[in-house]
């Protein structure tokens, strides 16, 4: 079933046309990895749906339904989460707080912002939740985020976005600066985020990463869509030779002749 | 959490070193001089105490937020001449007058606080402009003279200045509202949603708005509420002594800082202790009281109290280091 679907969006900055023209969509249990050389306008598209800034034209539709996103609580409403690189968590922040950050429990909700945090609550749901995800046995809820490796950040990052329900869940670059082992306990991660049935886009560098994880692979280039694949129908040489734009196996049929 | 870990977590907790060094002070001052604990001294001291100690609350939730306010002294000065003007020249009574004060430091906490969040200049220079600006004004509207405040007993001397004694020490009702305005303060930054987002905006502003929290004007309103705090504070102390002076509070910004940075808070945000505060308040009021009777010559106590806030300083940083590590 389809979640979420773009159509033409377009997006400039002053002379710049950082996206002209992208659409695709994303089904529900699937991992879609989002992939292009800098500037190709993959941020700037994934800003747009998680709502850092508003789209010059465009629809964006979410479960069918046309959607217009001007803010990140607008984008979280719909259930759209994104976990940036490294902006996700407030390191001097207890597990708890973090994954409840913007949405704590209350008592006493007539208080606003002066309303007393459910700590019991709060404590309690993030020990659940670090239990169903599979990190409890490490993890502390009432640990500081500053102790924690990065890899586990990004766990509880992505356990976060899954917890609100989220429809899609944004990745951007979760495996940049990330050892060997902590990039595989990850990439395990998005998988059972799929098998749990969220949709992931996955914006990374990283092509190895993608065929181990993504079910289909978008290409940009200068702010467009410029392939639009399923994994097993495509190899890594191929996908490499979309991104910049060279013809690769072209390249590399002529050095063996050679 | 263990009760073993969380206790010895809270051992090592910036401020409960900080509350054994003031132990440790206070123990050498008593030791030293004998008048040091005497009623009297102690009545002094807890005089001095709340009106500083009012600021460092709000600058320590300011800071805890990633952001600091070096016009505090200068508002402290500025508001109680404000009023007594008003109230010389016939144009309020004293409530309105008061009043009037309080709405001049919203302004001005206003104005520090959407140039900081909505031009982006740091806190450091917006709010050192604003320090010259409001001194220059308490200087220019009196023409440099100190005025002579309220002293005529009534509701709001009562309110702001008023004494009591319990047995032979004289406390002043300024430490209730130190008292009252701490208890407020350590729910807010513990206990409220509230203090969630003031700690989460300080230690990394990206994640608080990625997750729909309200960064600017938080930080707005923690402005306003610093810059109301000093203005409040300038006018306990010019009714307590009976004069506003234009240049009252001048350095306070700095003590403040200490006070709260001596107390744990970290001047980077994100780490924010009401309870070191309230310490680092009490430890800076005893050192500077302290060294006099000891008989440090007054020109040289500066000396004193600069080393002892560096020490302190290098305690914590050793501390959090350790703390890393383990």
């Amino acid at each position: 079933m389809e979640v979420l679907r773009l159509q033409n969006l377009q997006k400039s900055f002053g002379s710049v046309r950082a996206l002209k023209n992208a659409s695709f969509a994303l089904n529900e249990g699937e991992v879609v990895a989002l992939l292009g050389d800098n500037g190709a306008g993959k941020s700037t598209l994934i800003k747009a749906i998680s709502g850092v800034f508003p789209i010059d034209r465009g629809d964006i539709y979410v479960r069918g339904e046309k959607v217009s996103i001007r803010s990140t609580r607008d984008a979280m409403d719909l259930g759209i989460e994104t976990i940036h690189q490294d902006t996700s968590l407030a390191p001097d922040l207890s597990i708890a707080r973090n994954l409840f950050l913007g949405r704590e429990p209350v008592k006493l909700k007539w208080l606003g912002v002066f309303a007393p945090l459910d700590l019991a609550k709060l404590r309690g749901a993030a020990s659940a939740l670090l239990k169903r995800v599979g990190i409890s046995k490490k993890l502390d809820a009432d640990a500081l985020v500053s102790t924690l490796s990065g890899g586990e950040r990004q766990s509880i990052a992505i356990s976060r976005a899954m917890q609100f329900a989220a429809k899609v869940i944004i990745l951007d670059e979760p495996t940049n600066n990330l050892g060997v082992e902590e990039t595989h306990g990850v990439l395990r991660f998005v998988k059972e985020v799929r098998d749990a049935g969220h949709s992931v886009l996955l914006i990374t560098h990283n092509i190895h990463h993608v065929f181990q994880v993504a079910d289909r692979i978008i290409v940009m280039r200068r702010g467009e869509i410029v392939a639009e694949q399923t994994v097993a129908d495509t190899d890594l040489l191929t996908v490499e030779s979309i991104i910049t734009g060279a013809d690769m196996s072209a390249l590399l049929k002529e050095t063996r002749a050679k | 959490m263990p009760v073993g870990k969380r206790r010895s977590s809270l051992l090592r907790s910036p401020q409960f070193s900080s509350l054994v060094i003031l132990i440790v002070l206070l123990a050498v001052f008593a030791i030293a001089d004998a008048n040091f604990l005497s009623p009297l001294n102690i009545s002094n001291m807890m005089a001095f105490l709340p009106e500083l100690g009012i600021i460092a609350l709000g600058m320590t939730l300011l800071l805890t937020a990633g952001e600091f306010d070096l016009s505090v002294g200068a508002v402290f000065g500025l508001a109680p001449v404000v009023v007594m003007l008003l109230v010389q020249n016939g144009e309020a009574s004293i409530g309105v007058a008061l009043l009037a004060g309080l709405l001049l430091c919203v302004a001005i906490g206003a104005i520090n606080g959407l140039i900081v969040t909505k031009i982006g200049i740091s806190s450091f220079l917006v709010t050192l402009s604003m320090l010259l600006v409001v001194r220059g004004a308490a200087l220019y509207i009196t023409q440099g003279f100190p005025l002579k405040s309220w002293d005529q007993p009534g509701f709001f001397v009562t309110l702001l200045a008023g004494s009591f004694n319990v047995g032979s020490f004289r406390f002043y009702t300024s430490l209730w509202w130190f008292i009252g305005l701490s208890l407020l303060a350590i729910y807010v930054l513990r206990y409220a949603k509230l203090g969630n987002w003031i700690s989460a905006i300080g230690s990394n502003r990206n994640a608080a708005v990625a997750r729909g929290v309200p960064a600017d004007a938080v930080k707005v309103w923690l402005f306003i509420l610093t810059s109301v705090l000093a203005g409040l504070a300038g006018m306990i102390s010019a009714f307590r002594i009976s004069a506003a002076s234009p240049v009252a509070g001048t350095g306070y910004e700095l003590e403040v800082i200490a006070m709260v940075v001596v107390g744990g808070t970290a001047l980077t945000g994100g780490r924010g202790t009401i309870l070191g505060t309230i310490v680092g308040a009490l430890m800076l009021r005893a050192i500077r009281n302290g060294i006099v009777l000891i008989g440090v010559p007054g020109l040289a106590y500066n000396i004193f109290v600069g080393v002892i806030i560096l020490a302190m300083l290098i305690l914590h940083a050793l501390l959090q280091k350790n703390a890393a590590r383990g």
